[in-house]
C-alpha cells in the first residue's frame, strides 16, 4: 500500500552506534522509514531490535550516526526532543499503563499535559479511540482489571490519542496469553491499513508476511537484511535469517 | 477500620469535621467535670488547639521537606545527595529535643536583625525538620518502588521530566509510602509535646500546669492521655482513608 506517490522520509537513521559498556548493540545501522510504511522488524533475541527501536525517541541515546524525525534532528536538546516525542508514540511489550489512573484517564493524561487540550475534548477523543479499539464500556476501570489483551489494545489507544505520525511497537504480543495475540493484531491490522507510519518488533511472522511493506532482519546488531516480506520470507538471502526463520516456523 | 476501605472519601470527611467540633467543642463537656479539670477546660482545650495546629503544620511542611529530600537522595548530581544524605544522617543520629532547643537558641542568633522567631514557630520548624528526615526515607522508597516502564511509558508520550513526576512518580510512590508516612504523622501527634520545653503551651505543658496548681496529677494526665488517643485516632483513621483512596487500581 501506499506505493504509487512517492512517500516522504519520516525517520532517517545514519549509521546509528549504541554501545552499553562494551557490548556493542547497535554498529552503524541505517534506515529510511518512509510516510505510511509499516515495518517489520524481526531477529534473534538480543540483537539490538529494541535498542534500535529505542533509539529512535531517545529511551536510549545513541553513542554515534545522526537521527533525523521528521526533520528534526535527534539530540538532547529539550525542546527538539519533546517535539519528536509528540510526534512519535510507543507501545511497550508489558504495557506500561498508568496502574493509578483509570483508562479514560490513561488516554486524556498526555493530549492535556502536552497538547494542552480540554478536558472534554480529550475525553471525547479518548472515547472514539476505545470505541475504535473496542473497549468504549471499560473507560471507568483501571488496568489491573483488563486482561492483557485488553491492556494492550488500551496501551494503543493511548498512543493514538497524541496524534502520532510515527507508532513504535517493542513485541506487543509477546508478553499475551495466546489466545490474545489475534485481539491485539487485528487493532494493530486495522491501523496499519489506516495509514500511519508503523515500525514493529515482533516474532508473529504471519503478521509480519501479510501486513508489513517491509522487512528488516536484526542480527547481532546489525542490519542484515532490508528487504519485502514476499522476498524476505521465500528467499532469505544470509544464512543467519534462513537459520532464524526456520527455527520460528519449527517452533523452540 | 473496614468502613474506612470501603468508604474512604466519607471517612475522610468524617474524621477532619470530627477533629474540627472537637478541638471547637471539648471545652463545653470538659467544663461540666468536676475540679480539677472543669475549671481548667478552656487551657485543655488551647492546648489541643496548639498540639493540633503544630501537627498539621509540622506534617505538611515534613511531606515536602520528605518528598523533596527524597527526591535529593535519588538525584543524579552528587552534591545534592550528599546534603540530603548528611540532613538525614544529622537530624535521625541526634535527640529531637536538642533539635528543638538549638532552633530556639542557635537560630535566633544567626538570623538577620528584626526577624522574630516566635516559640511556636521555632517548635514548628524543628518538628518539620525532624518528620522531613523521616519522612524521606519513605519517600525514597515509595519512588523507587514505582516500575521504570511507567516513567518510560511517560517520557515516551512526551511528558516533561517535571509533569512526569507530578503526574505518574508521586501518586504511585504515595501509594507505596502512605502508610510509613501515616506513622510519622500519628508519631508526630505525640512528639510535638517535647514543645514544653521551649515554654510552647502544648497539652502536656497545660497537664503538667493544670495539676501543679491543682496537686490532683491522676484525673488530670488521664484526662490529656484521652485527649491525645483522640487526637491520634482520629489523624490514623485520616490516613487509612487516604491510603484507601491512594489504593485504587492496585493488586490486592
Ligand atoms: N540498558 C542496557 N544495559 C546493558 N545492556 C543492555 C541494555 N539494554 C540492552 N542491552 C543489551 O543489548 C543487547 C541488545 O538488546 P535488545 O536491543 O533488547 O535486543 P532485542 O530487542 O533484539 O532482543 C542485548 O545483549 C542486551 O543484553
Ligand atoms: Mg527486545
Amino acid at each position: 500500500m501506499n506505493s504509487e506517490a512517492v512517500p516522504r522520509p519520516i525517520i532517517e537513521a545514519r549509521a546509528i552506534g549504541k554501545r552499553f559498556g562494551a557490548f556493542h548493540a547497535l554498529r552503524d545501522v541505517s534506515a529510511t522509514f518512509h510516510e505510511g510504511q509499516v515495518t517489520a522488524i524481526v531477529g534473534p533475541s538480543g540483537s539490538g531490535k529494541s535498542t534500535f527501536l529505542r533509539t529512535l525517541n531517545r529511551l536510549e541515546a545513541h553513542d554515534s550516526g545522526e537521527i533525523v524525525i521528521d526533520g528534526i534532528v535527534l539530540s538532547d536538546d529539550i525542546k527538539n526532543l519533546n517535539a519528536i516525542r509528540r510526534e512519535v508514540g510507543m507501545v511497550f511489550q508489558s504495557f506500561n499503563l498508568f496502574s493509578h489512573l483509570t483508562i479514560l484517564r490513561n488516554l486524556t493524561l498526555a493530549p492535556m499535559r502536552v497538547r494542552r487540550m480540554a478536558r472534554a475534548a480529550a475525553e471525547e477523543k479518548a472515547m472514539n479511540l476505545l470505541e475504535r479499539v473496542g473497549l468504549k464500556t471499560q473507560a471507568s476501570k483501571y488496568p489491573v482489571q483488563l486482561s492483557g489483551g485488553q491492556q494492550q489494545r488500551v496501551a494503543i489507544a493511548r498512543a493514538l490519542a497524541m496524534d502520532p505520525k510515527v507508532l513504535l511497537f517493542d513485541e506487543p504480543t509477546s508478553a499475551l496469553d495466546p489466545e490474545m495475540v489475534n485481539e491485539v493484531l487485528a487493532v494493530m491490522r486495522e491501523l496499519a491499513y489506516s495509514g500511519i507510519t508503523m515500525l514493529v518488533v515482533t516474532h508473529e511472522m504471519g503478521f509480519a508476511r501479510e501486513v508489513a511493506d517491509r522487512v528488516i532482519f536484526f542480527d547481532e546488531g546489525v542490519i542484515l537484511e532490508d528487504t519485502t516480506p514476499e522476498s524476505f520470507f521465500s528467499n532469505p538471502g544470509h544464512e543467519r535469517a534462513k537459520a532464524f526463520l526456520s527455527q520460528v516456523r519449527h517452533g523452540f | 477500620m473496614n468502613w474506612t476501605r470501603q468508604h474512604p472519601g466519607w471517612a475522610m470527611f468524617a474524621a477532619m469535621i470530627g477533629l474540627l467540633l472537637f478541638l471547637w467543642g471539648m471545652a463545653l463537656p470538659l467544663a461540666a467535670a468536676p475540679s480539677p479539670i472543669g475549671p481548667a477546660a478552656e487551657q485543655f482545650a488551647d492546648g489541643a488547639r496548639i498540639t493540633v495546629g503544630l501537627t498539621l503544620i509540622a506534617g505538611s511542611a515534613g511531606v515536602l521537606i520528605g518528598v523533596l529530600a527524597g527526591l535529593g537522595k535519588l538525584s543524579r548530581f552528587w552534591p545534592l545527595r550528599w546534603l540530603c544524605d548528611s540532613y538525614v544522617w544529622l537530624i535521625r543520629g541526634t535527640p529531637l529535643l536538642l533539635q528543638i532547643l538549638f532552633v530556639w537558641l542557635a537560630l535566633p542568633t544567626i538570623m538577620p536583625e528584626g526577624v522574630e522567631l516566635s516559640d511556636f514557630a521555632c517548635a514548628a520548624i524543628a518538628l518539620s525538620l525532624n518528620v522531613g528526615a523521616y519522612n524521606t526515607e519513605c519517600v525514597r522508597a515509595g519512588i523507587l518502588a514505582v516500575p521504570h516502564g511507567q516513567v518510560e511509558a511517560a517520557r515516551a508520550l512526551g511528558l516533561t521530566p517535571l509533569q512526569t513526576f507530578m503526574d505518574v512518580i508521586l501518586p504511585q510512590s504515595m501509594r507505596v509510602a502512605l502508610p510509613a508516612l501515616a506513622n510519622n504523622l500519628a508519631s508526630l501527634v505525640k512528639d510535638s509535646s517535647l514543645a514544653y520545653a521551649i515554654s510552647v503551651v502544648e497539652l502536656t505543658m497545660v497537664g503538667y500546669r493544670v495539676q501543679a496548681e491543682s496537686y490532683q496529677p491522676i484525673p488530670v494526665f488521664v484526662t490529656i492521655a484521652a485527649i491525645y488517643l483522640i487526637l491520634t485516632t482520629a489523624f490514623t483513621t485520616l490516613t487509612a482513608a487516604l491510603e484507601a483512596q491512594l489504593d485504587v487500581g492496585q493488586k490486592r
